[in-house]
């Protein structure tokens, strides 16, 4: 399914451009600390505002000029931020399950194996390590099967061996779900070893790799 | 005198489970929203701190006289007076425990991580949702707080109960009123008693409120 967006954002000192095409497929998003990534995963999940257009799996999530934004709940997304923000009066089971319209036992305990947590399941978030919490996160993220995933450096907290792993599986979980993942990420071997597409970001304006190679490599060096 | 102590918890109670139901959309609106009249509000909400009670039971009486509109109103769907009964009485403690109600709880929703709220929406969490199952669990110590609060300001209620109650016993005399009546008419031992009563309720209400906030039931906060 393709995916189309052409955005302008202000955020405080921040100004935000982007303009692409993606089909679902994973993207990694890199560049500098303040180079937009977060902002942009933002304006995609509709938590900062933007104009332009969205449209995401035949859906249109934004079009300024007709004065339509679908707010966040009815996009379908699932997110991990670096605030993964579970909810520490739940289990981790129930937070996962937060949104989900009824439990499919299966299915969680599916990704719960395939995440590492399954051990985890009845825990309070009080007593989970960063890494473990990440992960959970994640779960929950993908629980609701969502049509377009966003990760906001997912793996920061995964150790090497794991991480690899994860790698793997969320690879293995897009094909199925059919989603567009778009994921930002510092790790090359992210970038090396999941990207179909491997977006840039600098001082807010989104390049495609492509347009970094060649003639514009050269220059930029 | 325990006639009087019965109609204060009875006044307590009623007022206490109005406000809650009042103050939580108010709270709502001032954590979160920025509208026109704001301010207004806010100062609304807070104006019973500083008003003189009989200030604010004055106007409560004429706005429930029997010739007003909410008093003609009230006569012809109840058949009664809404001036010197306990209804008028609850009407008034009402607004005068508003302020006790509404800024806990607005303080505990405002400390609800923005990260949580942004959570529920991107988890696909509508309004009702999340409030349900976000904002009240997490601001669930400010909710208690206000119920106590309430529940203890309004039974130590005078100048406003008395302006809209009238002090008829067995009806609108509470605890606090009873007390003074007793002071007047001399029956030191009655006043001795009830004092000590209401000094005890007012102690562990206080207390109450003091455990739920060091114990953290607000969950927000890094414990």
């Amino acid at each position: 399914m393709k995916n189309r967006i052409q955005i302008i954002a202000q955020i405080g000192i921040m100004r935000l451009q982007a303009d692409t095409e993606f089909s679902d497929e994973i993207i990694i998003v890199s560049g500098e600390n303040g180079a937009g990534k977060t902002t942009l995963l933002r304006c995609l999940a509709g938590l900062d505002d933007s104009e332009g257009q969205m449209l995401f799996h035949g859906k249109t999530w934004l079009d300024s000029r007709a004065g339509f934004v679908l707010p966040s709940q009815a996009r379908q997304i699932g997110c991990v931020w670096t605030d993964v923000a579970l909810l520490p009066w739940l289990s981790v089971a129930k937070n996962i399950l937060l949104g989900a319209e009824f439990e499919d036992a299966a299915w969680l305990l599916e990704l719960a194996g395939l995440l590492e947590i399954s051990a985890l399941l009845q825990r309070r978030p009080s007593m989970l390590s960063t890494g473990e919490a990440q992960r959970v996160a994640l779960a929950r993220a993908l629980y609701k099967k969502p049509s377009v995933l966003l990760l906001d450096e997912p793996f920061s907290a995964q150790a090497p061996a794991i991480r690899q792993r994860l790698r793997v599986v969320l690879k293995s979980i897009q094909g199925k779900l059919n989603m567009a993942v778009i994921m930002v990420s510092h790790d090359v071997e992210d970038a090396a070893k999941l990207a179909d597409q491997h977006w840039r970001m600098r001082e807010g304006r989104l390049l495609k790799e492509i347009e970094m190679t060649g003639m514009n490599k050269v220059k930029q060096a | 005198m325990l006639e009087s102590l019965f109609i204060s918890l009875q006044l307590a109670l009623v007022t206490t489970v109005i406000l809650l139901l009042i103050a939580l959309p108010l709270a709502y609106l001032l954590a979160f929203k920025s509208f026109r009249g704001r301010t207004v509000l806010e100062v609304m909400v807070a104006l019973p701190l500083v008003l003189p009670p009989t200030v604010l039971g004055y106007f409560v009486l004429v706005m429930i006289a029997p010739d007003s509109t909410l008093g003609r109103s009230w006569g012809s769907l109840f058949d009664s007076s809404l001036a010197f009964s306990f209804s008028g009485m609850v009407l008034a403690s009402v607004l005068y425990s508003l302020p006790f109600a509404v800024q806990p709880m607005q303080q505990a929703l405002r400390s609800i991580p923005k990260s949580w709220l942004e959570m529920a929406s991107t988890q696909g969490l509508g309004l009702r949702q999340t409030l349900i199952q976000v904002m009240l669990p997490a601001a669930r110590g400010g909710v208690l707080v206000a119920a106590v609060l309430s529940f203890a300001h309004t039974m130590g209620e005078f100048g406003v109960v008395l302006m809209v109650g009238g002090s008829i016993p067995g009806e609108t005399k509470v605890a606090s009123i009873a007390l003074f009546e007793f002071v007047e008419m001399q029956q030191a031992s009655e006043a001795w008693m009830l004092a000590l009563i209401l000094l005890g309720v007012s102690f562990v209400m206080l207390s109450l409120v003091y455990t739920i906030n060091r114990k953290g039931l607000n969950m927000v906060g890094g414990r």
